[in-house]
C-alpha cells in the first residue's frame, strides 16, 4: 500500500514552543531521587564511564508507569564503595532502584507525579554491576518481566503480580555471565513467546585493563578494542518458562563486535522482525530474519554497517523509526566526538542510505559523544523528532582545565524533524536541564503523567536521574495506543498503521527496545497535529495477522486487543 | 602606532602564555618539558623590549602547533590567534587555525579562514579539499564540487578531490558519476581500500550485484588523506613515547604493521629505557616477518625490564614457532612468576608441555586456565582432551557440561560433549537423548559431515539402528562427493547392524575425528 506522508506541521504551536522550555526535570520533586555510583578509582576501567539504563514500565498494571533505575557498583572487590573518587553515601549499599508511579489526576485534570521506592518489598536484588534494562512479558500472563544486564551474570526477574518479581534466571536459562549491556524481546519466530536477544561489549575484567593514553599523553579510559568482543546471545523462549540458547543454530554467533545497542523491527517489511545491532568501533550487524529461525547479517550490502565513507563508527544508541513518513524502518546510531551520529534512511526492501547530512544530524552530533538516542514526537506534530544523551568517554582538557572533577560533561540535545527530510536542533529551548554538562547514558520514553505527549527519564553516569516532563506536546492532538494480545502482553513488534481524517498514514511500531541500555513505554502515542479525528488504525502483528479498527476517538488513550 | 598596541596587547597575553593556559599535570614529563620549554620560548621574546613581530608570531604559533599535536586545542586556538594576529600574511596560522575550527566542527570560522588561507597560498590543494570536505558535510553540493574541482585544476589526479567528487555524486545519486570518481581514486591510493566501500554502494545505485560483492569483499579500514605537509609535520613535533605508543597500537589494530613499526619505533627513539615501546615494536617487527628484529627487541625489553610479562610472553611465542619449546617454558614460568594470574601465558605453558609430552603438568595448567577464564574454549578442549586420554572421562564430561552451561552456543564444547555422551568408552556415563539432541544442533548448523556421523553414533546408542546406518549412507555419500578420503574410510569403518536391537559402538569410533580434531 502507498504511503502517505503526513502534512501535520502547525506554525502557532512551533512559534509558541520557542517561548517556553518543551521539557521540565520533576524527578526530585516527583520523588525520583536516584543517584548514579560508577566506583570510580581513578583505575580508569571502562565499565566505570558506560553505565547505566533505565526502564519506563508498567509493572503493577495500574495504567501509569513505574520506574527501574540501574546502578553501578565498585569494580574492585576489595575496594569499599565509600572508599572511592566519588564516594557512595547511600543508606544502603549500591543497588537497582524499582520506583511506583503513584500518579494523581485531580478533577481539573491537573496530574501530580509522585514515585515511592518500592524496591525492598518487590524482590528485586540488583546489586550487581549494573548496565541495563529491558522489559517484556516473557510467560504471557499480562504483566511486564524484568531483565537486567551487568557486568557479569544477569537477572531475569518474573513479575508475579501485586508488586512482587522472583529472580528465574537460573531455571529460566537466561544468564550470561560476560559484560552485557542492551538486550530487547521479541517474538523472531511467530511462536507467541518473546524471545531473548543479549548485546554484550567486552572480556573486560580488573586484572587485564591496561593502561591507556589521551592524545594529550595524560592517562585516560581505554577503547573497548583493547579488549576482545565477546559475541552476543539469542535466547528462544520455549514457552514453558524455560529459553533455549540458539545463538549458534539461529547464525547470530556469525559475526559480532563489541556491542552496545540494539534495537529490533522489520527493516526489509517482510512480516518477521529483524535485529539492528550497534558496535563500537566494529560495523554495524543488521540481522535479516530467514524466516525459519535463521538470520543472516546484511548490514554491509544494506548500507546500515559503516558510514558513508566506509567507516565503522563508534555505535553506542540506536534507535528505529519512521523518520520520513514512506512507512519503512529508519535507523539512527550515536557515536563519539569527532564522528557524527549516523542516520541510516530506509529506502526501502531493508537497502538503506547514509543521509546524516542531508538530515541535518551530522555537524551538531560531531561536538559531543551520543550514547541514549530516541525517535519520538515530542510536539505531536506528526514526525518522529529525535533526542540525543551526550556524554564523553575521554577526558575533555577544557573541563580538565575548569577543575571539573569528573570531565566527561556534554550538554543532551532535542532535534525537531520539520518534515522534509530534515531535522534542526533546538536544545536552545528545551530547557533548562538540556544544556548541563552531565554524563548523560540512558534514556527511556514514555508518558509518565498520561497527558498525551511524551517525557523521558534520563540516566546519568555519577550524576542525577532526571525525568523530563513535557510541557507541549498535548497542545495538538494526539491518540495513544495501548496494543495486547488474547492474553494481556503488549505486543512488542507489532507494527501500528493511523490513518487520519485527511488519509495521512502513520506508522509507528510497539517496541520497549531501542536508545542504550534502556526500555521504553510500549504504548504507541502518535501525534496528529490539528486532526480531530482518526478514520481507522491498522495493526500486523507479529505472527504476521492483521487487524483494523475503525473511528478511534483522539486525545486519549484506547487499548486494542488482538481479535 | 596600531601596531604597536597590538604588541602591547599580545605581549600582556604572553605573561600568562596565550590565555588559555591548559593543566599539564598528568601529562608525560617529556611532553610536559617540551611545552614549558615552547612557553618559556615565547615568553621570553614577549620580555624583549622591542620583539619583531616575526619572531613573537612564530613562538605564538610555534607553542600553538605544539598544543596542537596534543589535541589541548583551545590553548591552541589562541596561540595561532594571538601568532595570526602578529602575521596577518603568514599563511601556517590562518590555515592551522582553520583546520582546529573544521576538527571541532566551526565549520562558518572553517570556511571563511580557509578562504583567507587560499588567498595566501592559492596552490596549497589541502585548502581547497579540507573546504570541499566541509560543504560536503554541510551538504552544499555545489560549492563542495567547485572546491574539489579547482583541487583537480591543480591536480587532476589528485585522489582526496576524486574521492569528495564521488561523494558528491552520490548524494545526487548520479551513481555513474560516483563509479568514475572513486574508480580514480582507487588508481592512485590503491591502498585506500575504504573507498571500496563507496564503490560497491554507487554500483549498488546502478543495480550491478556483482560489482557491489566483488568491492565489498575488498573493502577496509583504510581511508584517503589529502597530502597536508603542514599539519603532518606538526607529528614531527611529538615527544614522549605514550603519543606513539597510542598511534601505534591504532595502527596495529587496524593491521597497518608497517606504520604500526614506525610509531613504535619513535616511542623507542623518545624512550630508549622504555620495554614497553620495544614489545611493541617487537610485536609489530613480528607481524612484519622480521623476527629476528623481533627477538631483539624482546630481548632488549627484559634487559630494561626482566620482568616485564609481555616480553617474556612474545619471547616465548617465538621460540615455541622456532621449536625451543624448552627456552619458551622457561620464559613463560618466568612470565607467571611475576603474574599468576595471566592466562594467556599460563594456556601457552599448558600447550608446551603438552607438545614436550609432559601431560600431567599440561593437565594441571589447562584447568588453571579453566578455572581462571571460563571463556577459554580452547584450554577447556584440551583439558578434556588429556582427561579422556587418562582414562578420566567422568572428570573429561563434567568439565564439558560445566563449560556448555555456562557457554551453550560453543560449537566444539557441544561436538564433544555430544559424543562422549554418544560413545564414551565407559558406557554407563553415555546419554543417547541427550547426544542426538546436541548432535542434531550442530548437525543442523554446519551441514559437516562429521557432525552427520555424530548424529548416527547418537542414534545407534539409543538402540536406532535403522535409522543410524541410514544416517552412515547419507554422510558416505556426502564425503564421497566432497571426495573426503580419510572421513569415508572412517565412515565406511562403522559397524551399525540394522537389524538389531542394540548397535552401541563399543570402540573408541570416530574419536580422533570429533574429539581430538582441531578445527
Amino acid at each position: 500500500m502507498p504511503m502517505i506522508a503526513p502534512k501535520l506541521i502547525v506554525l502557532a504551536l512551533f512559534i509558541s514552543l520557542l517561548s517556553q522550555p518543551i521539557f521540565n526535570d520533576v524527578a526530585e520533586q516527583a520523588g525520583l531521587r536516584f543517584r548514579h555510583y560508577n566506583g570510580m578509582t581513578g583505575k580508569f576501567y571502562l565499565p566505570e564511564i558506560t553505565g547505566s539504563g533505565a526502564a519506563l514500565f508498567d509493572f503493577d498494571n495500574d495504567g501509569d508507569l513505574d520506574v527501574f533505575l540501574v546502578q553501578g557498583n565498585v569494580l574492585e572487590p576489595s575496594t569499599k564503595p565509600t572508599d572511592t573518587l566519588f564516594p557512595w553515601r547511600g543508606p544502603e549499599s549500591p543497588r537497582g532502584k524499582l520506583f511506583r508511579n503513584d500518579l494523581t489526576i485531580a478533577k481539573d485534570g491537573s496530574r501530580s507525579v509522585s514515585f515511592t521506592d518500592v524496591t525492598q518489598q518487590s524482590g528485586i536484588v540488583a546489586t550487581g554491576y549494573g548496565m541495563g534494562a529491558a522489559v517484556g512479558d516473557i510467560n504471557n500472563d499480562g504483566l511486564p518481566d524484568l531483565y537486567l544486564t551487568n557486568l557479569g551474570s544477569n537477572q531475569m526477574y518474573l513479575n508475579k503480580g501485586g508488586g512482587k518479581f522472583v529472580d528465574v534466571t537460573k531455571e529460566s536459562g537466561t544468564d550470561d555471565p560476560r559484560w552485557s549491556t542492551s538486550a530487547s524481546f521479541f517474538d523472531y519466530d511467530h511462536d507467541g513467546w518473546l524471545d531473548l536477544m543479549i548485546v554484550n561489549y567486552a572480556d573486560f575484567s580488573v586484572t587485564n585493563s591496561p593502561n591507556c593514553y589521551a592524545a594529550t599523553t595524560a592517562r585516560d579510559y581505554c577503547t573497548p578494542r583493547v579488549f576482545r568482543a565477546p559475541g552476543n546471545r539469542l535466547l528462544h523462549n520455549k514457552g514453558n518458562g524455560v529459553f533455549e540458547d540458539v545463538t549458534v543454530t539461529a547464525g547470530v554467533n556469525k559475526e559480532f563486535g563489541h556491542g552496545l545497542g540494539i534495537v529490533t523491527a522489520d527493516f526489509n517489511d517482510d512480516g518477521w522482525i529483524d535485529i539492528y545491532v550497534a558496535n563500537d568501533g566494529d560495523p554495524n550487524q543488521l540481522w535479516i530474519n530467514q524466516k525459519n529461525g535463521t538470520f543472516v547479517n546484511d548490514a554491509l550490502l544494506a548500507g546500515a554497517a559503516v558510514n558513508r565513507n566506509g567507516q565503522a563508527e563508534a555505535g553506542m544508541g540506536v534507535d528505529a523509526g519512521d523518520v520520513d513518513g514512506n512507512g519503512t524502518e529508519d535507523i539512527f546510531v550515536t557515536h563519539l566526538m569527532d564522528e557524527t551520529n549516523t542516520l541510516y534512511v530506509n529506502l526501502g526492501e531493508g537497502l538503506f542510505e547514509d543521509r546524516t547530512r542531508e538530515a541535518g544530524l551530522g555537524m551538531p552530533g560531531r561536538r559531543f559523544t551520543g550514547f541514549g538516542t530516541l525517535f519520538f514526537d515530542y510536539d505531536n506534530d506528526g514526525w518522529l523528532d529525535l533526542f540525543v544523551a551526550n556524554g564523553a568517554v575521554q577526558l575533555l582538557p577544557d573541563l580538565i582545565r575548569e577543575k571539573n572533577p569528573f570531565p566527561l560533561g556534554q550538554p543532551n540535545q532535542l532535534f525537531r524533524n520539520t518534515g522534509k527530510g530534515s531535522f534542526v536542533e533546538v536544545s536552545a529551548g528545551a530547557g533548562p536541564e538540556f544544556p548541563l554538562l552531565e554524563v548523560s547514558r540512558g534514556v527511556a520514553a514514555g508518558d509518565v503523567d498520561n497527558d498525551g505527549d511524551t517525557d523521558l527519564l534520563i540516566t546519568n553516569n555519577d550524576g542525577p536521574a532526571r525525568l523530563l516532563l513535557n510541557q507541549v506536546g498535548n497542545r495538538n492532538h494526539w491518540i495513544g495506543l495501548r496494543i495486547v494480545g488474547n492474553n494481556g502482553r503488549d505486543m512488542l513488534g507489532a507494527q501500528v498503521e493511523i490513518v487520519t481524517a485527511t488519509n495521512d498514514v502513520l506508522r509507528r511500531r510497539v517496541r520497549t527496545d531501542g536508545s542504550y541500555l534502556s526500555a521504553n513505554d510500549p504504548r504507541v502515542l502518535v501525534g496528529l497535529g490539528q486532526a480531530t479525528k482518526v478514520k481507522a488504525v491498522r495493526v500486523r502483528w507479529p505472527d504476521g495477522t492483521k487487524d483494523e479498527w475503525k473511528d478511534q476517538p483522539v486525545d486519549r488513550y484506547v487499548t486494542l486487543r488482538k481479535k | 602606532m596600531k601596531i604597536f598596541l597590538l604588541i602591547l596587547v599580545i605581549t600582556s597575553a604572553a605573561v600568562v602564555v596565550c590565555s588559555q593556559t591548559p593543566d599539564l599535570t598528568n601529562m608525560e614529563q617529556s611532553v610536559r618539558e617540551q611545552i614549558a620549554a615552547a612557553q618559556a620560548a615565547l615568553a621570553r621574546i614577549a620580555k624583549d623590549p622591542a620583539p619583531t613581530e616575526t619572531a613573537l608570531s612564530d613562538a605564538y604559533g610555534r607553542l600553538g602547533e605544539i598544543y596542537h599535536v596534543y589535541s589541548l586545542t583551545s590553548a591552541a586556538r589562541d596561540c595561532y590567534l594571538n601568532a595570526g594576529r602578529l602575521a596577518p600574511k603568514d599563511f601556517r596560522w590562518i590555515y592551522l587555525l582553520a583546520k582546529l575550527d573544521q576538527q571541532e566542527g566551526r565549520f562558518d570560522d572553517a570556511i571563511s579562514r580557509y578562504r583567507a588561507a587560499r588567498t595566501l597560498k592559492p596552490d596549497y590543494i589541502a585548502v581547497l579539499v579540507n573546504l570541499g570536505n566541509i560543504f560536503l558535510e554541510l551538504n552544499r553540493l555545489d560549492d563542495a564540487t567547485e572546491s574539489f574541482s579547482a583541487a583537480l585544476q591543480l591536480d587532476q589526479n589528485n585522489p582526496a578531490a576524486h574521492y569528495g567528487l564521488g561523494q558528491v555524486a552520490i548524494s545526487k545519486h548520479s551513481y555513474a558519476d560516483a563509479v568514475d570518481h572513486f574508480e580514480k581514486t582507487l588508481a592512485q591510493v590503491p591502498e585506500a581500500n575504504r573507498v571500496h566501500y563507496s564503490l560497491a554502494m554507487a554500483y549498488r545505485g546502478l543495480g550491478n550485484v556483482d560489482k557491489v560483492k566483488a568491492h565489498l569483499a575488498q573493502q577496509g579500514s583504510v581511508g584517503v588523506r589529502v597530502s597536508d605537509p603542514l599539519v603532518d609535520s606538526l607529528q614531527d613535533s611529538i615527544a614522549g613515547e605514550r603519543l606513539h605508543l597510542s598511534r601505534g597500537k591504532i595502527a596495529f589494530e587496524a593491521q597497518r604493521y608497517a606504520e604500526a613499526a614506525s610509531e613504535f619505533r619513535k616511542a623507542v627513539e623518545a624512550n630508549r629505557d622504555s620495554a614497553a615501546a620495544r614489545v611493541n615494536l617487537g610485536a609489530a617487527l613480528t607481524q612484519l616477518g622480521d623476527l629476528s628484529g623481533a627477538v631483539e627487541q624482546f630481548e632488549e625489553a627484559l634487559r630494561i625490564e626482566p620482568g616485564k610479562v609481555s616480553a617474556h610472553y612474545n619471547l616465548a611465542v617465538l621460540l615455541a614457532r622456532q621449536n625451543k619449546h624448552d627456552e619458551a617454558s622457561t620464559h613463560l614460568r618466568s612470565a607467571l612468576k611475576v603474574e599468576p594470574n595471566d592466562v594467556s601465558a599460563r594456556f601457552l605453558l599448558a600447550q608446551e608441555l603438552n607438545r614436550q609430552g609432559r601431560l600431567d603438568e599440561a593437565l594441571i595448567e589447562y584447568s588453571s586456565v579453566v578455572q581462571a577464564d571460563p571463556n577459554n574454549e580452547a584450554a577447556l578442549l584440551e583439558q578434556v582432551r588429556l582427561l579422556y586420554r587418562k582414562g578420566q572421562v567422568k572428570q573429561a564430561l563434567d568439565g564439558l557440561e560445566k563449560g556448555h552451561a555456562q557457554f551453550p552456543q560453543r560449537g566444539h564444547t557441544v561436538v564433544m560433549l555430544a559424543y562422549l555422551l554418544a560413545a564414551s568408552p565407559q558406557p554407563e556415563l553415555r546419554n543417547g537423548g541427550r547426544a542426538l539432541e546436541l548432535a542434531e544442533r550442530v548437525y543442523n548448523t554446519t551441514g559437516a559431515v562429521q557432525h552427520g556421523a555424530l548424529v548416527a553414533l547418537a542414534l545407534a546408542e539409543l538402540g536406532r539402528c535403522s535409522e543410524a546406518s541410514d544416517w552412515q549412507r547419507r554422510m558416505i555419500a556426502a564425503a564421497e562427493q566432497q571426495r573426503n578420503t580419510n572421513l569415508l574410510d572412517k565412515l565406511k569403518a562403522l559397524k551399525f547392524n540394522e537389524n538389531a536391537q542394540s548397535c552401541r559402538v563399543t570402540t573408541e569410533t570416530l574419536a580422533d575425528v570429533l574429539l581430538f580434531e582441531k578445527n
